[in-house]
C-alpha cells in the first residue's frame, strides 16, 4: 500500500511538473516570445486550451497529499508557509490574468493582465524553486539562508527551457522563429521531450528527500484504490485534450 | 499560538471560504441550466437557443473562473492554517476531500477546458455531453466537499484511538444525514441563485426593449420555472434541518432560538462531561438564520409573482415593477446564502469537530501572528478585488446582451493557411 500511495503521488506530481511547467513556463516567456498585444495574444493561445487541466495536477498532488499523507502535508506546509502562501498568490494572479485579459478590449487592461500572467509565472516557477532548493538543503527544517536562491535560479531556467521548448512546438511566425533559440540539432520534438524529462526529475528529487514511506495514512487503502481505478479515465480525458488541439495555434483563441 | 493568531487564521478563512462560496452558488446554479439551454439547442438546433447558451456560458464562465481561483486558496489553507485538523482527524476527514479532485473536480476542470476553447472543433454531440459532465461533476464535488463538512458537524463513523480519530464505519460517514439535508438545501439554493440570476437579467432586458426579447422572454420564464420550485424546496428542506441540527447541535439551536433555559442545561452537561469551558456559539448566531429564512420567503413570493406574469405578452404597469424588482434581488440570493453559511459555520464553535477538537486546538503549531497577518492582508485584498471585478464583469456582459459573448464566436481567420499537425 506504502509503494501504491508513494507511486501516484509521484504519477500526479511528476504531471503537473510536465505538464504546468508548459503553461507556466510559457506565460513567463511571454514578453519575450510576443512583442506585442496581438502576437502575446497567439502565445497565450497556444497553451490556453490546457492550462486548466494543467494545474489540476497540482490539485490532484494537494489532494492525495491530504487523502494519504496528512501528517507530512501539516509539516512541509509548516515548513514551507510563506512559499507556499507566495506560489498560491502568482498561481492566482497568473489565473486571473488569463481569465481576465481578454475581457475588455483595451491596450492598458490587456498589457495590464500580461503583466500579471507573466509576473504571476515567474513567483510560481520561483516559490517550486525555493520549495525544491530548501527541502533538499534542510529537508522540513528550513533555515534562514540564501541558499535555495540556486533552486530558484535553477527552476526559472528549466522552466522558461520547457516553455519555450512547448512553444516552439504550438507557434508559428515570428514567436516561433523565438522559441527556437532553445531548439537543439535534434529537432524540435527532441527537445520538448529532453526538458520534459527535467521537469519530470524536479518532483521525484523533492520526493526522494521527504519522509514519504513513514507518513502514509492508515487508512490509505480507499481513497490508494479509488486513485488507481479512476487514473486511466483522468488520463484519458487529457490525452482527447491534447489530441483536439494538437495543431499549430493559426488564431487567437477565447482568451 | 496566541488568540490573536487564532482570529486571524479563522478570519482568514471565513473570507476565503465566504468568497469561494459566492462563486460556488452561481456555479451549481448556472451550469445545470446552461446545460439544459444547450441540449434543447443541440437538438433542435434553434439559432435563439445557440445564442442563448452562448450568453448564460459567457457568464458562467466568468463566474467559474473566479471561483476556480478562490477554491485553490481554501484546499491549501487546511494545510497552512489548520493543521491540527489533520493531526487528529486526516485519516477521516482527509479522505472526502482527495476523493473531491479526484473523481470531480480532475474531470469538471479538463472537460470545461474542453468545452470552452472546443467550440466548435468537437462533434456538437460530443461537445453537449462535455457540458453535462461538468455539470455532473460540480455536484459531486458539492456531495464530498459536504461530506466532509457535514463530518464537522456529526463526526460519525468514526472512533477516538489516543489522540487520534479512525475510521471503523465507512458507510455511515458516507451517509451522514447531517451532510445528505445539507446538500440538498444547497442544491436548492444553487438552483435558486442561477434561476434569479437568468431572471433578473433577462428583466433588465425586457424592461429596456433590447434586441433579443425572444431570447430573454424564454429566458426569464426558465429562470422563474426554476427558481419557484427551488425555493420552496430549499425553504422546506431547511425547516426540516433544523432537527437536526437540534439533534447534532443542540446548543447552536438553543443559542438561535434564544432559549436561555435550555442553554444553561446544555452548557452544565457540556462541563460535566467534557470539563469546565465555554460551549456556546456567538450570541447573534440566530441573525443570520433569521435572515436568510425571510429572504428565503420574499424570493418565493417575488419569483411566484413573476412566473405568473412571465406570460404575458403585453407588459403593464404590475409587470413592469416586478421585473425592475427582479432585476434588484439578483443580490438576495448571495446573502441568503452567505447568511446560511454564517449560521453553520459559526453556529458549530466552538468545535471545528463537533465535540472532539475545538478550533483552537486546530490551528497549525508552527502559526504565527506576524504571517497570518500578511496573508490575511494579502489573500483578502485580492478577493476583494476578484469579487468587485467578476460582479463589475458580470454586470457589463450582461447588460451588453449576446452579441458580446466571445464564448463560442466565430473563429478569428487565420493568417496563414492550416499547417500539419506536428504531435
Amino acid at each position: 500500500m506504502d509503494v501504491l500511495a508513494i507511486g501516484l503521488l509521484a504519477f500526479a506530481a511528476v504531471g503537473y511538473f510536465v505538464l504546468a511547467g508548459t503553461d507556466l513556463g510559457t506565460g513567463m516567456m511571454l514578453f519575450f516570445l510576443g512583442r506585442d498585444p496581438a502576437e502575446r495574444r497567439l502565445v497565450i493561445a497556444a497553451f490556453a486550451p490546457f492550462f486548466l487541466g494543467n494545474e489540476i495536477w497540482l490539485v490532484l498532488t494537494a489532494g492525495l497529499l491530504v487523502g494519504l499523507f496528512h501528517e507530512l502535508e501539516g509539516e512541509l506546509f509548516g515548513a514551507l508557509f510563506g512559499t507556499v502562501a507566495a506560489l498560491l498568490a502568482g498561481w492566482v494572479i497568473r489565473d486571473v490574468g488569463l481569465w481576465l485579459r481578454g475581457r475588455l478590449d483595451a491596450p492598458r487592461w490587456r498589457l495590464f493582465w500580461d503583466g500579471a500572467i507573466a509576473a504571476g509565472s515567474w513567483t510560481v516557477t520561483g516559490a517550486w524553486g525555493w520549495i525544491v532548493g530548501s527541502v533538499l538543503l534542510y529537508r522540513l527544517d528550513p533555515e534562514t539562508s540564501p541558499f535555495p536562491l540556486i533552486g530558484v535560479a535553477a527552476a526559472w531556467a528549466l522552466f522558461a527551457l520547457h516553455g519555450l521548448a512547448f512553444a516552439s512546438l504550438r507557434l508559428r511566425g515570428a514567436p516561433h522563429e523565438r522559441a527556437r533559440t532553445v531548439t537543439g540539432p535534434s529537432g524540435e520534438q527532441v527537445t520538448f521531450a529532453l526538458t520534459s524529462i527535467g521537469m519530470a526529475v524536479i518532483p521525484l528529487v523533492l520526493g526522494a528527500r521527504l519522509p514519504l514511506r513513514d507518513t502514509v495514512t492508515e487508512s490509505a487503502e480507499f481513497v490508494a484504490g479509488t486513485t488507481a481505478a479512476v487514473l486511466p479515465v483522468l488520463v484519458a480525458a487529457q490525452i482527447w485534450t491534447w489530441w483536439i488541439f494538437r495543431r499549430r495555434v493559426t488564431a487567437p483563441g477565447y482568451l | 499560538m496566541n488568540a490573536e493568531t487564532l482570529d486571524l487564521a479563522r478570519l482568514q478563512f471565513a473570507i476565503t471560504a465566504g468568497a469561494h462560496f459566492l462563486f460556488v452558488a452561481l456555479t451549481l446554479g448556472l451550469a445545470p441550466l446552461v446545460a439544459a439551454v444547450q441540449t434543447r439547442a443541440t437538438v433542435s438546433g434553434s439559432e435563439t437557443h445557440w445564442r442563448m447558451t452562448r450568453f448564460w456560458g459567457q457568464l458562467y464562465v466568468i463566474n467559474y473562473g473566479m471561483g476556480i481561483v478562490t477554491g485553490l486558496v481554501m484546499e491549501f489553507q487546511f494545510g497552512l492554517n489548520w493543521s491540527g485538523l489533520t493531526t487528529v482527524a486526516g485519516d477521516v476527514f482527509g479522505a472526502p476531500l482527495a476523493m473531491e479532485t479526484l473523481v470531480a473536480f480532475f474531470l469538471e476542470s479538463t472537460f470545461l477546458g474542453l468545452w470552452i476553447f472546443g467550440w466548435g472543433r468537437i462533434n456538437r454531440w460530443a461537445h453537449l455531453a462535455l457540458i453535462w459532465v461538468v455539470t455532473l461533476t460540480a455536484y459531486v464535488s458539492a456531495y464530498w466537499i459536504i461530506a466532509a463538512n457535514g463530518w464537522l458537524q456529526n463526526p460519525v463513523g468514526a472512533e477516538r484511538h489516543g489522540g487520534r480519530m479512525v475510521l471503523v464505519d465507512r458507510a455511515a460517514m458516507l451517509t451522514n444525514p447531517d451532510a445528505l439535508i445539507a446538500l440538498a438545501h444547497v442544491l436548492g439554493a444553487g438552483l435558486l441563485t442561477g434561476g434569479f440570476f437568468l431572471a433578473g437579467i433577462s428583466a433588465f432586458h425586457l424592461r429596456r426593449a433590447t434586441a433579443d426579447l425572444e431570447l430573454f422572454r424564454r429566458s426569464l420564464r426558465t429562470g422563474m420555472i426554476v427558481a419557484v420550485p427551488a425555493a420552496l424546496f430549499t425553504l422546506g428542506v431547511g425547516f426540516n434541518q433544523f432537527a437536526v441540527v437540534d439533534e447534532h447541535l443542540p446548543m447552536k439551536y438553543a443559542v438561535s432560538t434564544g432559549d436561555t433555559a435550555e442553554q444553561a442545561r446544555l452548557q452544565a452537561e457540556l462541563a460535566a462531561k467534557l470539563g469546565p469551558g465555554d460551549y456556546s456559539p456567538p450570541d447573534w448566531i440566530g441573525v443570520p438564520a433569521d435572515l436568510m429564512i425571510q429572504l428565503g420567503m420574499v424570493l418565493f413570493l417575488l419569483a411566484t409573482v413573476n412566473l405568473a406574469l412571465a406570460y404575458r405578452r403585453r407588459a403593464g404597469i404590475v409587470t413592469r415593477i416586478s421585473r425592475r424588482l427582479l432585476t434588484w434581488s439578483i443580490p438576495l440570493p448571495f446573502v441568503a446564502v452567505l447568511c446560511g453559511w454564517l449560521f453553520r459555520e459559526v453556529g458549530r464553535q466552538p468545535w471545528t469537530i463537533n465535540q472532539i477538537l475545538r478550533t483552537e486546538d486546530a490551528l497549525s503549531p508552527s502559526a504565527s501572528a506576524g504571517s497570518m497577518r500578511l496573508t490575511l492582508i494579502g489573500f483578502t485584498a485580492l478577493f476583494a478585488v476578484l469579487i468587485a471585478l467578476d460582479a463589475w464583469l458580470l454586470g457589463r456582459f450582461a447588460r451588453r446582451g449576446p452579441d458580446g459573448s466571445a464564448l463560442g464566436a466565430a473563429p478569428e481567420p487565420a493568417a496563414e493557411p492550416e499547417p500539419v499537425p506536428n504531435f
